[in-house]
């Protein structure tokens, strides 16, 4: 591989005419730039919104009751369900993948006061399994535990957003808070990367706030994770549960709004399949962009191989073997491609990884590439180079050194 | 050395078949110094492109040092050209782009011979020639002559058995034209077979013997 003499010349024929060599590098370091780039951007949308929908477990449903929009049995449409404690305690005696569970019931619009500060935020009533579903992270003293909710406890955990507002620099744990009227110690602070808006929550047991606010045994909605479920065995189970919320609630069977069971293992397969798609797609388009390149490296290799056709057959009367005269072809175009594809290869990385330093939105987060995509472009680039001298060598073996020597 | 008995070759096909050789019979003795003259289209750079397996032959028979030469393929070709031949051109053809020294070392490159030695062995031919001082010089520094001297160190490097010149004055004026005669002729002398195609009689008759060739057939083998 390593030969003096081959490199003199391959490094003679890209210097001999500057002009063309850039303007064929930069076609092919522009392709694997826009693929590398592209597939970066790719990346940074799943990485985002993968971070997006980890703000909940995935192999988790969600059950939610709105108002019936089908008249069913005398009954109108319109008619409010509300879930109840047993409807949450049905499912989860029923099922035995059900590992976690956590009920909610929200109020908006509290006033919470601590000291001299009063402001509104939201409260929660929830199950410790909460905890787990959400994906809150616990950043001081504790969350709700069962005895908590056992006993309707006045206990709360802050959102991270709360404690900032209410209690600046000070340790909320162990202090009082008022909502709307009814004192609660704070047991702990959390804190939900997936989404600011967890953060403006205060979590109560289920229990209190169902007692201290009157709701008796009502649950706005509840959720349980589905274990080690397959997709198609949580879609069962899934669908289980919205035909006995609606024969429960005299709900008509293709009422669409009335009782919802979102399933987050569906969304999320999902979600990997369109990420499957768009990469798919993104590669395509970096792969024709890059055939464009090599299609020019054929063509500067082709003018090069007629250029030299008279130096080929003098080489050939000299013993050069057709093996030799296509290694050197070959060589070159690789060499080309290589070199003017790594420039565009880490172009590219730098770029993204500029880009990571900047950009931290909602739906886009860490557009860096993996090193496996940059190596399969790189073998990629490797094996463009040589498909792309490959039919200007066999026509540089195809020259007889009679008609190149022929004098004109 | 070679014995070409019936050799034909055509070029075309079908009705626009056009025969350029027609049957060739000649013999070449190891160490001769012979010329083959002839007008233009007599087939003589055909001639020399079969003795030079530069070019295929169709039917007949062409031994070279005893070996049949019919059906070699390209690398079968390349390697006893490399092996056997050293060929002198018209027009030089050294590469533009290497130096003296370089163009003399590159069929030893295609024998992988290490750079060091073909570079010496090169810079000894170069001294014969009388060009040492130019080995670092490029093609286009140097007058006809000077390239074709390298040339003749060229052919001379892989120590072939044969050389073959094609027109080797044809670009000369008459004293270098002289001179180059003179190496060629002292190149004989060490026993190397020498076949020159030419039309200049001056530069046959310093050969030893001169065959004719006249459309396609030949007309005298000298003897």
């Amino acid at each position: 591989m390593f030969d003096v003499d081959k490199w003199l010349e391959i490094f003679h024929t890209i210097i001999t005419n500057p002009l063309r060599t850039v303007l064929t590098g930069v076609s092919v370091a522009l392709g694997i730039f826009i693929l590398v780039v592209m597939q970066g951007l790719g990346f940074g949308l799943q990485n985002g919104v993968y971070k997006n929908m980890q703000d909940d477990a995935i192999n988790s449903l969600y059950i939610h009751s709105w108002a019936t929009s089908l008249p069913y049995k005398g009954l109108n449409a319109g008619r409010e369900i509300t879930y109840k404690n047993e409807d949450l305690q049905h499912v989860v005696d029923k099922y035995e993948e059900v590992t976690t569970f956590s009920g909610r019931m929200g109020m908006w619009g509290v006033a919470m006061e601590y000291g001299s500060e009063t402001q509104n935020f939201s409260l929660r009533g929830v199950h410790p399994g909460h905890l787990e579903l959400e994906r809150s992270i616990v950043t001081g003293g504790r969350f709700i535990n069962a005895g908590d909710v056992a006993d309707a406890r006045k206990i709360t955990v802050l959102g991270k957003t709360i404690v900032e507002d209410l209690f600046r620099d000070k340790t909320p744990i162990g202090e009082y808070v008022k909502m709307n009227g009814v004192l609660f110690r704070v047991v702990g602070t959390f804190e939900d990367p997936g989404s600011k808006w967890e953060n403006r929550n205060a979590y109560v047991p289920i229990t209190t706030a169902q007692r201290v606010y009157g709701r008796n045994d009502q649950v706005d909605m509840f959720m349980v994770t589905t274990g080690e479920l397959s997709l198609t065995e949580s879609i069962e189970m899934a669908a289980e549960i919205d035909a006995y919320l609606k024969e429960k609630h005299v709900v008509h069977p293709d009422d669409k709004r009335a009782i919802t069971v979102h399933n987050n293992n569906e969304s999320f397969a999902e979600m990997v399949n369109v990420f499957t798609g768009i990469r798919t797609f993104i590669w395509a388009v970096g792969v024709f962009t890059l055939l464009a390149g090599i299609i020019g490296v054929a063509n500067i290799m082709s003018i090069i191989v007629k250029e030299r056709t008279k130096e080929i057959g003098v080489r050939k009367a000299l013993g050069a073997t057709p093996a030799s005269v296509l290694g050197l072809i070959i060589q070159e175009a690789v060499f080309l491609t290589t070199i003017a594809g790594s420039i565009g290869l880490v172009a590219g990385v730098v770029l993204l990884e500029v880009l990571a330093m900047f950009i931290d939105h909602e739906f886009f987060t860490n557009p860096t590439i993996n090193f496996g995509v940059c190596l399969g472009a790189l073998i990629l680039l490797i094996i463009a180079g040589a498909l792309s001298g490959l039919l200007p060598a066999i026509r540089a073996v195809r020259i007889r050194p009679v008609e190149a020597l022929r004098d004109e | 050395m070679i014995k070409l008995a019936d050799v034909r070759k055509s070029y075309g096909s079908g009705k626009n078949l056009f025969p350029v050789l027609k049957g060739i019979d000649m013999d070449v003795e190891q160490g001769e110094l012979v010329s083959i003259m002839g007008s233009s289209g007599s087939g003589k750079s055909t001639l020399l492109n079969v003795l030079g397996l530069l070019d295929s032959y169709d039917s007949g028979k062409y031994l070279l040092g005893g070996t049949d030469m019919s059906n070699l393929n390209e690398t079968t070709a390349a390697q006893y050209r490399s092996k056997y031949l050293g060929f002198v051109f018209q027009s030089f053809n050294l590469i533009n782009f290497k130096s003296a020294v370089e163009n003399v070392a590159l069929p030893l490159y295609y024998q992988k011979v290490p750079r060091k030695e073909r570079n010496a062995m090169a810079m000894d031919l170069l001294d014969k020639v009388g060009l040492t001082d130019w080995a670092n010089h490029l093609p286009s520094e140097m007058s006809g002559g000077q390239k074709q001297r390298v040339a003749i160190a060229r052919s001379l490097i892989t120590k072939p058995r044969l050389i073959l010149a094609d027109e080797p004055t044809g670009a000369l004026d008459e004293q270098t034209s002289h001179e180059v005669m003179d190496v060629l002729k002292e190149v004989n002398k060490e026993g190397i077979t020498m076949i020159i195609v030419t039309h200049e009689n001056e530069i046959a008759a310093m050969t030893q013997r001169v065959i004719r060739l006249r459309d396609g057939l030949i007309e005298s083998t000298g003897r």
